[in-house]
């Protein structure tokens, strides 16, 4: 379908929120926009952080003006993105090892970069979210919450399609077409087929986080990145329903969020080598660290069952030679190549966070504007994503589903509004359960096979949680992969997505491998091989 | 309360060893803390599928030489694992079990992803061949149930396309099944054989099957007949002009609930208690070391006395071995577990590769009795998956060491109380 | 992670177990299954109460998904649980006449004949069918115009201290207001074994306002009966119940569903049948029995029963008695289920998940059937038309009282 079209006013490379929050932008703004991605969407840091909606509160005593955008960017997601968001709010609690002369510094950080921080009663935090620490001596409420940044990246994606945007996943850049002076295209191969593919473009944008050193480098430029890991556990259900935060200065594994059925401790933060970012992986001290700390958070969590452990890269932009990354400005840096290296035609998106990526993206498709001479203003502010507009959740609870079952209750929550333009009834056999942990059916698999990019079972998990409960995929990646093999007409891919899905599982439990996760692994490991034959080579 | 032989565990090891011991006479109580792994069975029996570092075993008795010392089968002996297994077909069937078997070299299960595995013994109606190319050339039908989605045609059917035989999937809709699948349930294997189960049901089954047979050989079916009585079984198969292969697939499996009810029963009927869904706790020792008497969650005080008892607690799934960030343990002896210290080295990156973990267990002495803190306790067996010594999982031998060593500890207790009586 | 963690809902690894023993998922698709209800869908319930599923509401709370669970998740206090948490359905007059088991006895015994002759006349139970949704197939129990209390006063209490210790009877419900005869039978036994008996000042357990949603009446209750029985142990009596759900009910629902916190009385909290045979086991009491006594008894085991863990102690007594042939019946819900078997809406899901148990009773034509739950006894002798009675009183038939009280020293008045 694009092969037909390769001419576009706007290239952005890269599928994490950042490029699909830009493309989103642009194409809103009218531009002819591919976004091309070399995996599938929110791999990168993207979908490997704690998934908390910043209040800003974290960076006010050090980085007042990030504080400042977090605040103005949590507002707004909390209008466009309703139905990614779960506005918890968020304390910062002292703990008796902690000077509480801090929380005065903290709170009047807050009210300078316009965070609303109430200091509350210890008693009180103890009485809404009984699973703080008791001994704590000290509480702050915070406007934190959490955001699902699987679903934000996917409704971005959405969006843009809506608005004309190409996407291509499994897509990786290989060459920038650069003639003297100016970036005219790129050189892609189709990652799935083997197909070379080029593209030429008015305008290229560089959103691939920290990767983004890399193409960059294919350019010709350089832009020093900081690859600051983060490692982080999930627990395999929500402790908390209110975001905890240590109240003092940033370090190690002190904000526990809660997210959709789990919640996560993190993080950790340590410089990794750029070739290390494609195979992090979280060592047993990273997960002593984690667990050691989230239990002086929350004490439930000793006794908690730690589902898995991940790891990210910070897309970090080189300021200092801070050891650990964390004393460098989370905020946004778009680079204009023109202007600071004499190449025309390219643009770096970097920095900044998960919760900044549409103030990100409006500077960037803004810097494309200028360099097109469109003037066309953003919207990206006031216009809610697919699914969250406002009162949505309730037509459908109105209108479609008066009694709804705990499946479309479950898929509501996950789609907001789109839920109910699913064609649940329409095809018999559409509320077969496909993953019983998260309640997914088999037509919402359908449709997310469908519309939404995905090649893997592991991008399937992305788009609708399949295979994320307690269960890891034991009872779903069997089903899904059976399903997604129907859909492709490629009864081999059965066997190995349902095989490559168990193992991708896998690789985040052996970090936390004990207790019932353990046993569950045995218990799937017995079912897989010893029942199934997914062991065998045929 | 007293009893001659208290066996913690009610899974095929326990179940095994209880049946043999009441059967002569001893008065057993069996502890079971919630249904066993009987549950997830393949429908098969294990004794050695392949050896440690992968080769494939096609005569296991003759294998047994080149396992470790500590294995199972090296304490026990390969003379006397062969007396064991040859008695164990009768043992079952005198159990209402009728197994089959290719006497003393492995067979062949189909699987459901169209794989064949190594097994010792299987269940009637489980796709069991003396080769793995016994469908070589063959054309198979694949039936499904419209909204089952614990069988998967599609992988079967590429997996046998690979060994060359040729497959058509279908799959039927039956209106007995449309209220099940309404619902807000889940569509399990034992569900749908509860419903098939009846005769309007299974036979409205065999009459669509009938109809879509287009010439082919075979019939696959996934295992969704004969919980209660495996007559369904036949009775299906008479109504079908091909040979009807019933594939074992996700949990619960059917032909394993049937196989742990008639066990079970077997031992009620030969006089033994059962205790269901109650845990072990809280063991009292003797001055000598020996275990005095046993208490449960349940039961409470006082404590059950036995001359012997017998744990066949199971693996991590059993719970009969447990896990935590620092270490394994038994949680109701605390006997020694043999385990890496570093948890670095529990597991292996692949999940499909030899997993170390599944290979600790309870260290014992030669004649299966338990240790702890190095030394044996003289009255306390150790059976079946909570043993150390081998990676059941790997080496396809989960069933052949829980049969063997209840079989070795049954008469090792036979054999003890008649020395006493001397 | 222990049994007794708050997070043992963790526990499940999703192995369907229980889903193979729920007696409502074979018969009723309307309900999720335990797997689902429970343990899967508190990590959903956990993150917003909009979560909950009202369907919990076909939960028989029979315990089975217990008993079968290999990793000792408590489903179905997880289910019962959100049901007291996040159902905000107030219970209608249907619920709250079942379950007020003890006011209605106590408002019904005055009338008690003309009460039962109402409400089984046809054209009464059709009103009840239509205005109250309590199904028409249906027979009450009989309320008795005295209950037992007043016969324990009359009858047996001038005598009980004359023996050197003693049990603290809880009687329950059923005993009270429709079977006095399970009580006599108790104090009888009691007495010829040399031991008296002492009424508590009770309440209902509980069970039948918990399975209607009266969860803050069933509460206060619960700690009501922790405070009498604490007295009373504190006193060195046992609390000994004859209906296997009373006994369950305060031992483990107070804890586990009303977190009530019942540590210091739960083991003292036992059944008849278990503390007489502890009695026999350890020597204290002997018993004799009848040799003119023969009986083919096929013994039903009620799911609280099998929860308990406790048929082990009513097989070992009767088998002691030597012309009883005892069966145990295969184990199966009766389908019951304290009240949930009177809702009309339930009723065909009860009759279908107690069909294999009355297939069973019908197939062996038992002499009587035994059981310790008095609303699995109502809806056996309505279902198959046999006698069912309380081990207590099959075993205090089966006694020969005089030469048991020889022996132990005990006394019962003609």
């Amino acid at each position: 379908m694009i092969d037909v079209a390769p001419e576009y006013d706007v290239i952005i490379i890269g599928g994490g929120i950042t490029g699909a929050g830009t493309a989103r932008d642009c194409a809103m703004r009218g531009l002819r926009t591919l976004l091309i991605e070399r995996g599938d969407i929110a791999t990168g840091a993207t979908g490997r952080n704690h998934g908390l909606l910043h209040s800003g509160a974290r960076y006010a005593v050090t980085d007042r003006e990030s504080a400042a955008e977090c605040i103005k960017e949590n507002l707004i997601l909390k209008k466009i993105a309703r139905h990614c968001v779960d506005d918890t709010s968020g304390f910062f609690l002292t703990l008796p090892d902690d000077d509480l002369d801090y929380q005065k510094t903290f709170v009047k950080a807050c009210q300078n970069a316009g965070i609303k921080a109430e200091v509350i009663d210890p008693e009180e935090a103890r009485r809404a979210e009984p699973s703080v620490n008791p001994a704590i001596i000290g509480a702050v409420r915070v406007p934190d919450g959490s955001v699902d940044p699987f679903r934000l990246c996917s409704s971005n994606i959405v969006d843009a399609k809506l608005h004309g945007a190409h996407v291509r996943t499994y897509t990786e850049v290989i060459r920038l077409q650069v003639r003297q002076d100016t970036v005219e295209g790129v050189e892609a191969v189709d990652l799935r087929s083997g197909e070379k593919l080029s593209f030429r473009g008015r305008v290229i944008v560089n959103a691939c986080g920290i990767w983004g050193h890399h193409i960059a480098s294919l350019a010709g430029v350089n832009v020093g990145m900081f690859p600051a890991k983060g490692a982080l556990l999930v627990f395999a259900h929500r402790v908390n329903n209110i975001v905890l935060n240590r109240c003092r200065k940033p370090a190690n594994a002190d904000i526990l969020v809660p997210g959709d059925t789990v919640c996560v401790i993190g993080t950790t933060s340590d410089r990794v080598r750029y070739e290390e970012c494609d195979h992090l992986s979280v060592t047993p001290e990273e997960v002593d660290l984690l667990l050691g700390e989230g239990m002086k958070l929350a004490p439930v969590l000793a006794q908690t069952r730690v589902l898995r452990a991940y790891a990210g890269v910070r897309p970090l932009v080189s300021a200092d030679n801070d050891p650990s990354g964390r004393n460098i400005s989370r905020g946004i840096v778009c680079i204009d190549h023109e202007k600071r290296d004499g190449l025309k035609g390219f643009v770096t998106i970097t920095g900044g966070k998960l919760m900044t990526y549409r103030l990100m993206a409006e500077q960037a498709t803004d810097m494309v504007c200028r360099k097109l001479h469109r003037d066309i203003a953003c919207q990206t502010a006031t216009t809610p994503l697919p699914g969250s507009e406002k009162g949505g959740i309730e037509k459908v609870l109105k209108k479609v589903w008066p009694t709804p079952t705990l499946t479309q209750k479950a898929l509501l929550g996950r789609a907001g509004a789109l839920a109910g333009s699913l064609p649940q009834e329409e095809e018999a056999g559409g509320s077969d359960l496909v993953c019983e942990c998260e309640q997914v059916s088999v037509s919402e698999v359908d449709a997310a096979l469908k519309h939404l990019d995905v090649h893997t079972l592991t991008d399937l998990r992305r788009r609708t949680r399949v295979g994320m409960g307690t269960c890891q995929g034991e009872l779903c990646s069997c089903r899904a992969a059976a399903r997604l093999a129907r859909k492709a007409s490629d009864p081999a891919l059965a066997r190995t997505q349902a095989r490559a899905f168990i193992e991708e599982r896998w690789r985040g439990i052996v970090p936390v491998a004990w207790g019932e996760t353990l046993r569950e692994a045995s218990f799937t490991e017995w079912v897989y091989a010893e029942v199934l034959g997914l062991d065998d080579t045929l | 309360m007293r009893f001659d032989t208290v066996l913690i565990g009610g899974g095929l090891s326990s179940l095994v060893c209880g049946i043999l011991l009441q059967r002569e006479g001893k008065k057993c109580l069996m502890i079971s803390a919630g249904q066993n792994a009987l549950h997830f069975s393949s429908g098969a029996f294990g004794l050695l599928g392949c050896m440690p570092d992968g080769t494939p075993v096609d005569a296991p008795f003759e294998a047994f030489s080149a396992l470790a010392p500590s294995h199972p089968y090296r304490k026990i002996g390969r003379t006397l694992c062969e007396s064991y297994a040859d008695a164990a077909v009768p043992f079952f069937a005198s159990c209402g079990i009728p197994l089959q078997g290719f006497g003393r070299r492995n067979g062949f299960r189909l699987t459901a992803s169209g794989s064949f595995k190594r097994a010792w013994l299987a269940f009637q109606d489980v796709p069991f061949f003396s080769s793995d190319d016994a469908l070589d050339g063959k054309r198979a039908l694949i039936v499904t149930l419209d909204g089952f989605l614990d069988f998967y045609p599609e992988m079967l059917s590429d997996g046998l396309r690979r060994r060359g035989v040729e497959s058509r999937c279908v799959s039927v809709h039956l209106s007995c099944l449309d209220a099940l699948r309404g619902g807000p349930g889940e569509m399990r294997s034992v569900g749908i054989a509860r419903i098939l189960n009846r005769e309007t049901n299974w036979k409205q089954f065999g009459r669509e099957v009938r109809a879509l047979l287009d010439g082919e050989d075979l019939v696959i079916v996934p295992e969704v007949f004969g919980l209660e009585d495996r007559i369904v079984n036949e009775w299906i198969a008479e109504m079908i002009p091909a040979q009807v292969l019933y594939v074992g697939t996700m949990p619960p499996s059917v032909s394993g609930i049937r196989v742990q009810r008639l066990l079970k029963n077997a031992f009620i009927q030969a006089g033994g208690t059962f205790l269901m869904g109650d845990t072990a706790c809280d063991p009292e020792w003797a001055p000598d070391g020996t275990v005095r008497c046993i208490h449960t969650a349940n039961l409470g005080a006082p404590g059950i006395e036995a001359d012997s008892f017998v744990y066949a607690g199971g693996h991590l799934f059993g719970r009969g071995i447990e896990s935590h960030p620092d270490g394994f343990s038994d949680p109701v002896f605390g006997l020694d577990v043999v385990c890496d210290a570093d948890r670095a080295s529990w597991v292996e990156r692949g999940f499909f590769q030899a997993q170390p973990y599944m290979g600790y267990g309870i260290g014992t002495d030669e004649r299966f009795r338990g240790l702890k803190d190095g030394r044996t306790v003289e009255n306390l067996y150790v059976a079946g998956a909570q043993l150390a010594g081998c990676n059941s999982l790997q080496e396809g031998s989960g069933a052949g060491v829980a049969v063997m060593s209840a079989m070795h500890i049954a008469a090792d207790i036979l054999k003890r109380t008649e020395n006493v009586g001397e | 992670m222990s049994e007794n963690s708050i997070n043992h809902f963790e526990q499940c690894i999703k192995c369907t177990v229980c889903t193979a023993y729920c007696p409502v998922l074979g018969v009723n698709p309307a309900f999720p299954g335990p797997k689902q209800a429970g343990p899967d869908g508190e990590r959903l319930r956990l993150k917003d109460k909009f979560y909950y599923d009202p369907s919990l509401k076909y939960c028989l709370n029979c315990k089975r998904c217990e008993v079968s669970c290999p990793s000792g998740v408590k489903i179905a206090d997880i289910i019962q649980s959100a049901r007291r948490r996040f159902n905000d359905d107030t219970p209608d007059l249907r619920d709250r006449v079942l379950a007020n088991t003890d006011f209605m006895g106590k408002m019904a015994r005055p009338f008690a004949p003309l009460v039962n002759k109402v409400v089984s006349l046809r054209p009464v139970k059709k009103v009840m069918d239509v205005m109250m949704d309590i199904e028409q197939e249906r027979t009450f129990p009989k309320y008795r115009s005295k209950g037992f209390d007043a016969i324990f006063r009359s009858d047996f209490a001038p005598y009980q201290n004359r023996f050197p210790r003693h049990v603290a009877f809880f009687r329950g419900c059923s005993t009270e207001f429709q079977h006095p005869e399970t009580g006599i039978a108790f104090v009888r036994l009691m007495n010829a074994v040399g031991i008296g008996v002492r009424l508590l000042d009770e309440k209902c357990c509980g069970v039948a306002l918990m399975a209607n949603g009266l969860w803050h009446h069933a509460e206060k209750n619960a700690r009501h009966n922790v405070k009498v029985f604490s007295e009373a142990v504190a006193g060195g009596l046992p609390v000994v119940a004859v209906s296997s759900t009373c006994a369950f009910t305060m031992r483990d629902e107070y804890p586990g569903v009303l977190e009530v916190d019942n540590a210091s009385v739960r083991e003292s909290i036992t059944l008849a049948e278990k503390f007489l045979f502890e009695q026999v086991d350890s020597g204290r009491v002997k018993l004799v029995f009848r040799k003119d006594y023969a009986s083919r008894i096929a013994y039903h085991i009620p799911c609280h029963m099998e929860k308990l863990g406790w048929s082990i102690f009513t097989k070992e007594l009767l088998q002691m008695a030597p012309s009883i042939s005892l069966k145990v019946l295969d184990s199966n819900c009766c389908g019951m289920a304290g009240t949930y078997g009177f809702k009309k809406e339930n009723y065909p899901y009860s009759q279908a998940i107690g069909r294999p148990l009355f297939e069973q009773i019908k197939s062996l034509s038992p002499d009587v059937v035994c059981c310790e739950c008095e609303t699995c006894k109502w809806q056996i002798e309505a279902s198959t038309g046999y006698t069912v009675l309380n081990p207590v009183v099959i075993l205090a038939e089966a006694l020969d009282i005089e030469a048991t009280c020889a022996a132990n020293g005990g006394f019962v008045k003609a």
